[in-house]
């Protein structure tokens, strides 16, 4: 893709964004997500606060239909393709199919909090833990992690 | 579509049309045009200000050992990050090396950073289980262990709780700070859910959804499974607590002028006593922790 557009989503609000970061200078969008913010009625605090973030990237603001104003965006700007950075939310991946089957879509991964196998364990938290912690303390080049944490500690 | 005039007349000349604003000379404006653009929302500004720029104000501010200590306490040493790590304005990644580096410079012990890793690593585990569950984080994991068929629990939140007049001081006052500033202590938070879903008997889906509606960290994945673990859908055992340890933990702040702090707190008891009182199954009781 030569002359991609960046689609900024709500997983993603900072400048280390990899797709802003793989295209510098390329024309950036944020849609506010009309169906999404009408059917969980979000309050003005949390629209407020991702305004807030938004207006300190360089990234311009729509409001609507997300995959219509991708693409009328894509098209304002003359651009090959979308570059975005994979989200959790299983909207993305309902709107990263339609998207994709209108333009070409690079979907790029942010850095991993803990580099765990994609079968690792799951059914409570204290088996993720007993994974993920001797490898978190690894990387802090710490050693084993201090002591064994309590099962549910919260 | 057309805009109201007040923005229009913002938006000026040189916007694409339908293009948000992005100048504004004040946060008061910026709240009167969003007021505009989303009519429907319900609220207003946060005192808790989005950017990155706070984000790093936030993250330079940690401290872990304090934080460690002190975290369950309303009053505690808390870092006010999940609003940034739930909008990706700071990675998990980035907060796990700030705190190695705070562990580095201040020479103390890894115990000192092993609780607020251990939290970040919670934030970690509702992410994975998301993108493992999909929308299946709004169905009961496990059936309930409360004894109650999942049928007797309301669908709605009652309108008392809402309007912040259920005469409890301290669940009066967490609703009022939800519905203020889109933030909750995460003891508040567990200790509000618990009353909604066993001293109310509502559906956690129903709190749930009122969480994400004002949470400006609200994640479906980390709210939604922690209402099921106060709930028991997601736990060997529904999440309680009684007056003492809200007191502990807040320090009295809100007994002290409740009206009910006499007689008529439902929360005045102690786990066993509760545990016979808001389940049908009978087991082995129960702790906070």
């Amino acid at each position: 893709m030569l002359n991609p557009i960046v689609w900024i989503h709500a997983e993603a609000l900072a400048p280390t964004n990899p797709a802003l970061l793989a295209h510098p200078g390329a024309p950036a969008v944020f849609v506010f997500d009309r169906e999404l913010i009408a059917r969980q009625q979000l309050s003005l605090q949390r629209l407020g606060f991702l305004y807030e973030c938004l207006l300190e990237l360089p990234v311009t603001l729509r409001h609507g239909d997300v995959v219509e104003e991708l693409l009328a965006f894509a098209q304002r700007h003359g651009a090959d393709g979308i570059s975005t950075s994979q989200a959790v939310d299983p909207r993305f991946s309902a709107l990263r199919e339609q998207i994709g089957a209108e333009l070409p879509l690079e979907v790029l991964q942010p850095e991993a909090f803990v580099a765990l196998s994609a079968s690792a364990d799951l059914r409570r938290f204290s088996r993720y833990w007993r994974q993920a912690e001797p490898v978190l303390w690894a990387r802090a080049g710490a050693g084993a992690p201090p002591a064994p944490t309590r099962r549910w500690d919260r | 579509m057309q805009w109201p005039e007040a923005v229009m007349m913002r938006l000026g000349d040189s916007l694409p049309p339908d293009d948000l604003p992005r100048q504004f000379a004040n946060r008061n404006e910026m709240e009167a045009t969003l007021r505009q653009l989303f009519p429907q929302a319900p609220g207003g500004l946060s005192p808790i200000q989005g950017g990155r720029r706070a984000a790093e104000t936030a993250l330079a501010a940690i401290d872990p050992l304090a934080y460690g200590r002190s975290r369950n306490h309303l009053g505690g040493a808390v870092t006010l990050l999940s609003p940034y790590i739930r909008h990706g304005v700071l990675s998990l990644a980035e907060v796990r090396e700030t705190v190695f580096t705070w562990l580095e410079r201040s020479k103390q012990p890894p115990a000192a950073a092993q609780k607020l890793i251990n939290e970040l690593g919670w934030r970690d585990y509702w992410q994975r289980l998301w993108r493992q569950l999909g929308d299946g984080i709004w169905e009961d994991r496990e059936p309930l262990k409360t004894g109650h068929p999942p049928e007797s629990y309301a669908a709605a939140l009652p309108v008392d709780l809402l309007e912040a007049r259920t005469g409890l001081a301290c669940m009066d006052g967490f609703v009022q700070e939800l519905e203020a500033t889109g933030w909750l202590h995460n003891h508040a938070r567990m200790w509000l859910a618990s009353y909604v879903v066993h001293w109310r008997r509502v559906r956690w889906q129903a709190g749930a959804r009122w969480f994400l509606r004002y949470l400006l960290d609200g994640d479906p994945a980390s709210n939604n499974l922690s209402w099921q673990w106060v709930a028991s859908s997601f736990s060997s055992k529904p999440y309680l607590f009684n007056r003492e340890n809200l007191e502990r933990f807040s320090s009295g702040r809100f007994c002290c002028d409740c009206a009910l702090a006499g007689t008529g707190c439902p929360f005045d008891a102690s786990y066993d006593e509760l545990h016979s009182r808001l389940f049908k199954a009978v087991a082995s009781p129960r702790g906070p922790h």
